[in-house]
This record gives structure tokens, C-alpha cells and sequence, in this order.
């Protein structure tokens, strides 16, 4: 997996993106909900982001039956979902493991 | 208003296909941003406006290298002419070297006549062919103008019917299958 480990807002993109299809505007709301905040993305990065992960089809263009103003929705497809898994579970493991290394110096 | 088409121009610092592919969502997005930041007072504006410049700035400059970055093959040619890129380009170069030939040509059937008209007859002037010299310049002018204009047409309508070139190579996939 040539991209992982994700950035974090590509990771936060994902994310929001896991759930439910959505649009521009709707993902950077998403995002900084989700991170209290802390990330809060300009156009330019989202839709640098957004172009990546179309060209590696980790995400895709989604016809919303209300396309009006511009909008333009995007979800996760399946290799998306595989790889959002696969980045999860690698942070998993180093969580998993830095705590066993806290809980022992801590010992 | 005023930021709105402040972006809209710091758009153009996008490539174009870019631009073509997000340009409008990333306007509709700005345009959402920017009226929820207007609700927020002075500072929150501010910031907003710092942030999306940079990361216009910052976004263009990407894509711009990754455009570059692309053609990394060719990295040790002077390469512009070696790249085919997918993206709508005026002929400039084509009608720039045409116009200098053409100036080239007038110039030099001008300092032809001019040389001629010094030069001391050594036998009396010869009339019939005096006018068909004289004919020569609109001539060779009328004929470039409409090998030219014709050229140009040619190339408005291929274009208008998306038949040109340059969209051709629009539709070439460039992923691999």
C-alpha cells in the first residue's frame, strides 16, 4: 500500500466520507467535528486530497438525486473501505503496543 | 463578493484540467465557507481568508509539480516540446513564427525592389516586366492571408465540432487498462 500511513487529514477525509456519502462542504464540516476542531481544512487541500484519492479510486463520484448548486457527493469505494480497514488496524497494533510498553515502564 | 472573485482568480493558478474537474465545486464550497464565516465577526473572516489563500497557493503549487513530476522522464531535455499533455493550448508559438516569416518575406521582397530600383540600368529598363515585380508583393500577401485565415478556419471549426487535436487527446485514456 503505497499511501499508508495516511495523513491525517486524508484519514479524516475517509472517515468522514465511511459513514455516508458527501459533498465539499459537508466533509470539511465533518472533518472538524471530528477532531474538536483541530483540523480544519481549506478548499485547496480537500480538493487536492479528493483528486488523489479519485486517481488511486479510493474514492468515487456519487450522483445525488438533489445535484443542485454545484454539489458534487463523494463516497468510499471498495478498495477505499479495504485500505481505511487496513490503516485502522495498523493503528490498532501501535496502540495496542504502545500501551503495553507504557503499562510495563510504568510497572 | 469582493473574495469570492479574488478566488476565483487565484483558481487560474490550478493547471486547467484541474480546474475543469474541481474549479466549480471548489467555488461552491468557498462560497458556503465564506457565508458562514461572514456570521462569525472580523477575526474568524481573517483567518478564513488567510487559510484558503494559502491553501489555494499551496494546492496550485502541487499540482503544478505533480504535472511536472509526471514528465520526469524527460527531465534532462529541454522538455515543453517533448510532453504531450491533455490539456487546451492556443497556438501561440505557430502564430507568433508564422507572423515573423511573414514580416521575414515582406521585408525581404521590399529590400529586393529597393535594391533593384539602385541599381544604375546598364541596358534601357525593360516596361513589361516592371509590373509583374510590382504584382508580386500583394500576391505572395493574398496568398499567405488566405492560406492562413484558411488554416485558422479550419482549425475554429474542428474545434467547435470538439474534433481538434487537442480534444482527441482529451478522450485518450491515460490510465492503464
Amino acid at each position: 500500500m503505497e499511501f499508508l500511513p495516511l495523513t491525517e487529514p486524508v484519514l479524516l477525509i475517509l472517515l468522514s466520507l465511511a459513514g455516508q456519502p458527501r459533498h465539499g462542504y459537508s466533509i470539511l464540516k465533518d472533518v472538524e467535528q471530528m477532531s474538536d476542531g483541530r483540523v480544519m481544512l481549506s478548499t485547496g487541500t480537500l480538493y487536492g486530497a479528493l483528486r488523489r484519492l479519485l486517481d488511486e479510486e479510493w474514492i468515487e463520484r456519487f450522483k445525488e438525486q438533489d445535484s443542485s448548486r454545484g454539489r458534487q457527493a463523494y463516497r468510499l469505494t471498495a478498495r477505499g473501505r479495504r485500505n481505511l480497514q487496513l490503516e485502522v488496524g495498523r493503528m490498532k497494533h501501535l496502540t495496542r503496543l504502545a500501551n503495553l510498553r507504557i503499562a510495563v515502564k510504568g510497572a | 463578493m469582493f473574495g469570492l472573485i479574488l478566488y476565483r482568480h487565484a483558481l487560474r493558478l490550478y493547471p486547467p484540467l484541474y480546474r475543469k474537474r474541481f474549479g466549480e465545486e471548489m467555488v461552491a464550497v468557498f462560497r458556503e465557507l465564506q457565508a458562514e464565516s461572514a456570521t462569525k465577526g472580523m477575526i474568524a473572516q481573517s483567518v478564513f481568508g488567510v487559510r484558503e489563500t494559502a491553501g489555494v497557493v499551496a494546492g496550485a503549487l502541487r499540482e503544478r509539480w505533480r504535472v511536472r513530476g509526471d514528465d520526469s522522464v524527460w527531465l534532462w531535455f529541454p522538455t515543453r516540446r517533448f510532453t504531450m499533455r491533455n490539456e487546451f493550448r492556443f497556438p501561440k508559438t505557430t502564430a507568433v513564427l508564422m507572423t515573423i516569416i511573414l514580416a521575414g518575406v515582406v521585408l525581404a521582397i521590399q529590400r529586393g525592389e529597393a535594391i533593384q530600383g539602385s541599381l544604375p540600368y546598364a541596358n534601357p529598363p525593360v516596361g513589361p516586366i516592371h509590373p509583374v515585380h510590382s504584382a508580386l508583393l500583394p500576391g505572395v500577401l493574398f496568398g499567405l492571408a488566405f492560406f492562413y485565415a484558411a488554416g485558422l478556419i479550419g482549425w475554429a471549426i474542428l474545434f467547435a465540432l470538439r474534433r481538434s487535436g487537442v480534444h482527441r487527446l482529451d478522450e485518450t485514456s491515460v490510465q492503464p487498462k
